[in-house]
């Protein structure tokens, strides 16, 4: 162990400091914290000439919306983009760390990445942690051996499918596929599966809502459509507007002058030992 | 969320669909009985006393349901009654109930600065709203609760209650 | 309410139907198709017959995770394996390097195996690597949550000595027995015979399967009538 005093990871990996700490408080009955988790529906389809990724974008805190426009697909190189669902810490953490490998993994080879290469890494790393990182993904992506479509479950299986869903809204979206997906679909048939599939997490799913984000990855072209569908505006705005009181109100008034302090260094002799 | 009326008195409720069904049609039945007995309408308090005994009496074992009742006390003054599952009930200027009370409730307060209730000499807790206003700002309170909320959306049902007598107004909420 | 998440927060699992079978000359593994977390069909069409090498193939049971870690890594193991020997692999030394992983790791690790293949040496061979990471030579093995309805079958239907085709319909008799009573395989079968030739997949969808005693005929969905732009939808 280093001496200094700031507590700095040195090698990376998590800090189990305060393990011991958090199981006392929990014994003592406190609570753990809630995270940031997109109850979500993130799906992905193969079409005739790519991958089509789709996600809601709504993030939930326990029956709290906390964000209302969230990304939830992420980058993770040039040709491959990963939906995200589970906890937001983890489905962000993880990817960027994989997409940083993916980067530096081009560097070295000075190759596309390969669907695959992402779907090792990642399940390497989930499988690592036993579950603990919740992140359930949706990997898709073109690169020299043809379009890829793959589901990453937390525990670090993976699964390869011509259609996936995931999230707390994937049966309401995999019905969707399940009833309309077929072989060979164009680019627009594809987009309008993929968004009708977000729509129907969206209103029967309650971790679901907002707006649809679409992302098309082809042989070398991706278009990554952010807020395709905004199927939620808000529903009323009072034509008065509201005024709120601006501040709370002073009692008493008195300004305190701060004191200079001088500090007076003794040149010379205080430098010598 | 669920509305319902008896002539100068009208309750929502929300919580577990069963046991606000079985309440509402036990406060029904009780109104029905009395009306037969008095040959008159339940007045708007009595109506919160009786909302209050039938909570209390499953004290133990309670309705899942959170409660406002609003009406027209017998001075014809409007009034709003606040409810916990087990009966405790007080009467109010405004209030609001269920899950997206936490984000309403705050609003509310800032908007109609109601006094303390611990303020000696107690004062009068009913903000003077228009209709208009009032309307508008249960419309907003809706709105924006559903933006947050994810078990407040789809419909919005308004019951208006004066001495002309009782209307229904509707608007829609977020579907997501 | 929970939003679902308690059924799909639950390990990825495959309550499984396995088999293999030895055949005069080679071998003939058999899965069906189901994933499930908790009461939900994660994949229909999963493959549960991983390639080793180019002789051996496995047949993985229980935690998708677990089992698909262990065939990674004794993949790997027989590929550098192979890169040394200078000639392919035997079963023998697969199934022994699946053994070592769930052997040594039997507290970390919920997966049954069974590993199947042919070398020059030995022929057709099948082992199976069952939970505590045992090994166990066998001319059939079964596995999965749908082996027990299966034990009294092969105990009558299995022979000494069959032919390719006879096993190969065993197989895929048997796992459609079990996709029958067992609520956790469904499906399509997947086989994979592998002999001196090299190896042959197979499959067969889950409205081509035999029916079993009260299993009703396949029936398309009433989706499909509905939306079939036919003249008189609701006549059907």
């Amino acid at each position: 162990m280093s001496n200094s005093t700031v507590d700095v990871p040195l090698q990376g990996g998590f800090s189990f400091d305060l393990c011991r700490r958090n199981d006392m408080l929990s014994k003592k009955g406190v609570n753990p914290p809630s995270y940031r988790k997109t109850g979500t529906t993130i799906v992905g389809l193969i079409f005739q000439d790519g991958v089509i990724l789709g996600a809601d974008t709504r993030a939930t805190e326990g029956p709290i919306v906390c964000d209302k426009n969230c990304e939830k697909i992420h980058y993770m190189a040039p040709n491959i983009y990963c939906c995200g669902a589970g906890t937001a810490a983890d489905t962000e953490a993880v990817t960027d760390m994989v997409s940083s490998q993916l980067q530096l993994h081009r560097y070295h080879t000075g190759r596309e990445s390969r669907v695959v290469t992402a779907l090792t890494l990642l399940k390497k790393h989930l499988f690592n942690y036993q579950g603990y990182v919740q992140a359930a993904l949706v990997l898709g992506g073109v690169d020299c051996t043809g379009p890829h479509l793959h589901t990453i479950y937390p525990h670090g299986s993976t699964d390869t499918l011509p259609f996936a869903t995931m999230g707390s809204g994937s049966l309401a979206a995999m019905a969707m596929f399940e009833s309309k997906y077929k072989e060979g679909l164009t680019k627009d048939e594809g987009i309008s599966l993929v968004v009708e599939a977000i729509c129907s997490g969206i209103f029967n799913d309650l971790g679901s809502g907002s707006n649809v984000d679409v992302c098309v990855i082809t042989k070398g072209h991706k278009e990554y459509l952010r807020n395709h569908l905004l199927p939620n505006p808000r529903t009323y705005i009072s034509s008065k507007g509201y005024s709120f009181p601006k501040k709370t109100e002073v009692l008493l008034t008195k300004i305190t002058p701060l004191k200079e302090k001088v500090e007076i260094i003794e040149a010379g002799e205080a430098m010598e030992e | 969320m669920e509305i319902q009326r008896a002539d100068k008195c009208v309750m929502a409720s929300s919580g577990f669909q069963a046991d606000v069904k079985a309440l509402q049609k036990q406060l029904a039945a009780r109104h029905l009985i009395y009306q037969h007995q008095h040959n008159k309408q339940v007045s708007c308090p009595a109506m919160a006393q009786l909302l209050s005994n039938t909570l209390y009496y499953k004290r133990f074992f309670p309705y899942y349901s959170f409660n406002v009742l609003g009406g027209l006390d017998n001075e014809g003054k409007g009034c709003v009654y606040t409810y916990d599952a087990v009966g405790s009930y007080e009467r109010v200027g405004y209030s609001s109930q269920g899950s997206g009370s936490t984000l309403i409730m705050p609003f509310l307060d800032n908007q109609l600065k109601s006094p303390s209730p611990l303020l000696l000499p107690a004062q009068d807790a009913v903000t003077p709203l228009s209709e208009s206003e009032a309307v508008d700002l249960v419309k907003t309170c809706f709105a924006s609760a559903t933006e947050r909320d994810i078990y407040t959306g789809d419909k919005l049902e308004i019951v208006v209650l004066n001495k002309e007598g009782l209307h229904r107004e509707y608007m829609e909420l977020r579907k997501d | 309410m929970d939003l679902n998440m308690n059924d799909l927060n639950q390990p990825h699992s495959m309550g499984t139907t396995i088999i293999g079978v030895t055949y005069n000359g080679g071998v003939v593994l058999g899965a069906d198709s189901r994933t499930s977390t908790g009461m939900y069909v994660a994949n229909r069409a999963s493959d549960k017959i991983t390639q080793l090498t180019d002789n051996v193939y496995i047949c993985r049971s229980g935690s998708a995770a677990d089992s698909q870690i262990v065939s990674d890594y004794v993949r790997y193991f027989l590929h550098q394996h192979t890169i040394q020997l200078g000639q392919p692999a035997t079963v023998k030394v697969a199934a022994n390097l699946v053994r070592l992983l769930s052997y040594n790791n039997k507290n970390m690790l919920q997966t049954g195996i069974i590993v199947g293949g042919w070398d020059k040496y030995e022929g057709g061979k099948i082992y199976g690597v069952p939970l505590g990471g045992t090994i166990i030579e066998q001319p059939f093995a079964i596995g999965g949550s749908g082996s027990s309805y299966l034990y009294g079958f092969f105990d009558q239907a299995w022979r000494e000595g069959m032919t390719r085709e006879e096993a190969e319909q065993l197989v895929v008799k048997a796992v459609s027995l079990a996709i029958a009573r067992d609520g956790a395989s469904g499906g399509v079968v997947r086989t994979v015979t592998i002999n001196s030739e090299g190896m042959t997949r197979k499959f067969y969808p889950g409205d081509k399967l035999p029916l079993w005693h009260e299993e009703l005929e396949p029936h398309n969905s009433l989706l499909d009538i509905l939306n079939n732009p036919g003249p008189e939808p609701m006549n059907i």
